[in-house]
C-alpha cells in the first residue's frame, strides 16, 4: 500500500517582485514527498532549488498553489502556525551547521525543542542524548560548538534536527563545506535517517551526493526537469 | 532554557554586551551623581528651615525665601503666644556678615541668632560641643565641612564678624548655609552683628502643642497677623526650593546635564545592543527556521535587555555609592533620599528596554529565509 505523503506540493508557483515588475522564479510544479525516503533536489545556480526548499519548509508561501501536510493545505497558513508546523514536523541541517556559537552541543542541539519556550521535556533530551551518541558526540555533551570541527559541527547539526522527532529533515547544502571524510559521515547518516523511516530531502548541486538518492529531482530555470520519482508509486510522472 | 541561552549569547559578544552595560553604569551613575548634587544643594537653601526644630514660622510679608526675609516687630511674638496650642514662640534674626579668617582675609557668611534659653532654630548636629556653647554671649559655631573655608579656626579660637568679636564654641557638622558658611550664635550676637535693635527680628519661630495641626495653626495665623507671611516649616523649606529653582539657573543646568547623562547613555545601549543583534542576525534566523515565532525572538533581546539593565543598574549603584561614600566628608554637597534610588533604577530599566527598542525592531524583522545561504 502507498503510504500518504508527509508534503505535497500542488501546482505550487512563485513569484518575486523586482520592483517594477513580477519574475516567475519557480513555475507550477507538483512534488509528493514520502517516508523513509531521501530526495534530492538539484540543479545549477537560480534553478529555484532554495525557494522549493523554503516552500517545501513553510518559510515562504507559493505565489500559487496548495502545500498539504496531512490533509490540511498550509500554504496561507498565518507565520505563527508555520513556525509551530515547522517546529512539530520538520527537523533542518543548514550548509554551515548554522550553531549558536555561545551554546554548546548540548544547548545547540536542546535549542530546536525551546525554541517557542516551556522546560525541555525529558524525551528531547533523551533524543538529542541518543543522537549525539549515535552520531559518535556524546563526549562533547558540554563542549563549546566553537571548538568543534566542521564535520564534528554538522552531526551536532543532525543531532538538533531529530529532537523533535520530525517526519521530514530538510537539508540545504549540507556537505558542501565539508571533507570528503565529513562528507560521508553526514550523507551515511542521513540515508540511515531515511531508511529508519524518516523523509530527508536534501538540496544540493554536488553531483558526488546524488547516489545516496532514493529519488532525484532536477530543476532547471524554475521547472522540474527529470524526477527518478518516488519508490512510492509505480508512476514517476505523477509528480511531475 | 531560553533564559539561559539568551545570557550566554548576549555575552558571547563581550566588547558589545559591556558597552551596553556601560551605558546603563552610565546612566545610573551620571544621573544619580548630578541628582545627589542636585538633592544636596537644594538642601543646603532650605538647610536653616529643615533643622530648625519648629512647625511653623512667622516672617516679614512676601516672604518666599528664608535666606532673604526681611525684619518684623518682635511684638508680634505675644500674639502669637496667646493663641491656643501654640507651646513657644521664639524669635530668630538671620544675618549676613563678612568673617575675617585669622590670616586677615574675609569672608561672606550667614549667620543665625537663637534666643537663649531655648535656642529654637539652633544646630542639631555636633562632631564637637553641643547647643548649649551657644548661651555663652560671644559664642559662634563652625561647620567642620567649611573649615578650610574658615581658615581652619578650633575650638576657643576668637575671630571677627563685620568687626565684632566672637569665639568659636561648637563645630557643627553638615550644616551649611546656600547664601554663605552657615555659622550660629545667640540672638544678641547676631543684633550686634548685624546692627539691628532689639525690637525687631527676622521670624518667630513657633513650637505646638502635642496633637495640634501645622496646617490648620498657620491659617489661624494668618488671620492674626496680616502683614506677616505665616508657614508650615516644610512650606517654607518647599517655598524657599522653589524660590531658588526658578530665580536661578540650577534647576535648568541639573536638568540639562542629567538629560544629557541619560541620552548618553541611551544612545550607547542602542547601539550596542542593535550591533549585538546585527551579529547575532544568523542565529536568529536559524532559530526562525528551527520554529521561532517573531515573539520567541523579541523575548530572547527583551531577556537580554533585562540581563543588561540588571547587571547595568546594579554596578552603578555600587559606583554610585562608593562615589557617595567617598564625597560624604568633603566638601562636595551630595545628598540622595532614599526614594531616588528605586525610581532611578525604574527609569533606568525604561531607557535600557527603550535602548533596546531599535535592537528589538531589527530582531523581529529577521526573515527565516535569510538562514539559508
Amino acid at each position: 500500500m502507498r503510504p500518504a505523503p508527509v508534503i505535497q506540493l500542488q501546482r505550487v508557483a512563485r513569484d518575486f517582485h523586482d520592483g517594477r515588475q513580477n519574475r516567475r522564479v519557480l513555475f507550477p510544479l507538483d512534488l509528493s514527498v514520502h517516508r523513509s525516503e531521501l530526495t534530492i533536489i538539484s540543479g545549477p545556480s537560480g534553478s529555484g532549488k532554495t525557494t522549493l526548499l523554503t516552500i517545501m519548509a513553510l518559510i515562504q508561501r507559493p505565489s500559487q498553489g496548495r502545500v498539504l501536510i496531512g490533509e490540511q493545505d498550509v500554504a496561507g497558513a498565518t507565520e505563527d502556525l508555520r513556525a509551530t508546523l515547522r517546529l512539530r514536523h520538520f527537523g533542518f541541517v543548514f550548509q554551515n551547521a548554522a550553531l549558536i556559537p555561545a551554546l554548546s552541543v548540548a544547548e545547540n542541539a536542546l535549542m530546536a525543542a525551546a525554541v517557542q519556550g516551556g522546560a525541555v521535556t525529558a524525551a528531547a533530551r533523551r533524543r538529542a542524548q541518543e543522537a549525539l551518541d549515535t552520531l559518535g558526540m556524546a563526549d562533547f555533551w558540554d563542549i563549546n560548538v566553537s571548538k568543534l570541527s566542521g564535520g564534528q559541527k554538522q552531526r551536532v547539526a543532525i543531532a538538533r534536527a531529530l529532537v523533535n522527532d520530525p517526519e521530514l529533515i530538510l537539508c540545504d547544502e549540507p556537505t558542501s563545506a565539508l571533507d570528503v571524510e565529513s562528507s560521508a559521515i553526514v550523507l551515511k547518516t542521513l540515508k540511515r535517517l531515511s531508511t529508519e523511516g524518516r523523509a530527508v530531502i536534501l538540496v544540493t548541486h554536488d553531483p558526488r551526493v546524488f547516489p545516496y538518492a532514493d529519488r532525484l529531482v532536477q530543476l532547471v530555470d524554475g521547472r522540474i526537469a527529470t524526477d527518478t520519482g518516488t519508490k512510492h508509486t509505480t508512476d514517476a510522472s505523477a509528480d511531475a | 532554557m531560553r533564559r539561559a541561552a539568551a545570557l550566554k549569547m548576549l555575552f558571547h559578544d563581550r566588547a558589545t554586551a559591556l558597552g551596553s552595560v556601560a551605558g546603563v553604569i552610565a546612566i545610573v551613575f551620571l544621573v544619580g551623581q548630578q541628582l545627589a548634587i542636585f538633592f544636596g544643594l537644594t538642601g543646603f537653601m532650605s538647610s536653616i528651615a529643615d533643622t530648625s526644630g519648629a512647625d511653623a514660622w512667622v516672617l516679614a510679608r512676601n516672604t518666599e525665601n528664608i535666606n532673604a526675609a526681611g525684619s518684623i516687630p518682635l511684638s508680634w511674638r505675644d500674639r502669637v503666644a496667646g493663641v491656643d496650642g501654640v507651646a513657644w514662640v521664639e524669635p530668630v534674626v538671620i544675618t549676613a556678615g563678612q568673617l575675617r579668617r585669622r590670616d586677615g582675609n574675609t569672608i561672606g557668611v550667614q549667620v543665625v541668632g537663637c534666643n537663649p534659653p531655648r535656642l529654637a532654630g539652633g544646630p542639631n548636629r555636633f562632631a564637637q560641643g553641643s547647643i548649649a556653647d551657644l548661651l555663652d554671649p560671644e559664642a559662634v559655631t563652625v561647620d567642620k565641612l567649611e573649615l578650610p573655608e574658615l581658615g581652619y579656626p578650633g575650638v576657643g579660637d576668637a575671630l571677627e564678624i563685620n568687626g565684632k568679636r566672637v569665639r568659636v564654641a561648637a563645630v557643627t557638622t553638615g550644616l551649611r548655609g546656600f547664601g554663605g558658611t552657615l555659622l550660629y550664635c545667640s540672638i544678641a550676637k547676631a543684633r550686634e552683628i548685624a546692627g539691628s535693635g532689639g525690637d525687631r527680628c527676622t521670624a518667630l519661630l513657633i513650637g505646638l502643642s502635642p496633637g495640634r495641626d501645622a496646617v490648620g495653626m498657620v491659617a489661624l495665623l494668618r488671620g492674626i497677623l496680616p502683614r506677616a507671611e505665616v508657614f508650615a516649616t516644610a512650606d517654607l523649606s518647599r517655598s524657599t526650593k522653589l524660590y531658588y529653582l526658578k530665580n536661578s539657573g540650577i534647576g535648568t543646568s541639573f536638568g540639562f546635564t542629567t538629560l544629557i547623562a541619560a541620552l548618553v547613555g541611551l544612545v550607547i545601549i542602542a547601539l550596542t545592543m542593535y550591533t549585538n543583534v546585527i551579529s547575532k542576525s544568523q542565529d536568529y534566523a536559524m532559530l526562525r527556521v528551527l520554529g521561532a515565532r517573531r515573539r520567541d525572538v523579541l523575548y530572547i533581546v527583551f531577556l537580554q535587555s533585562l540581563y543588561i539593565a540588571a547587571i547595568g543598574i546594579l554596578l552603578g549603584f555600587l559606583l554610585l555609592a562608593g562615589f557617595l561614600s567617598g564625597t560624604r566628608e568633603s566638601a562636595l554637597p551630595v545628598s540622595l533620599p532614599w526614594l531616588v534610588g528605586p525610581a532611578l533604577a525604574a527609569a533606568t530599566l525604561l531607557l535600557c528596554l527603550l535602548g533596546s527598542l531599535l535592537a528589538m525592531r531589527r530582531a523581529v524583522k529577521i526573515e527565516p529565509a535569510s538562514a539559508f545561504r
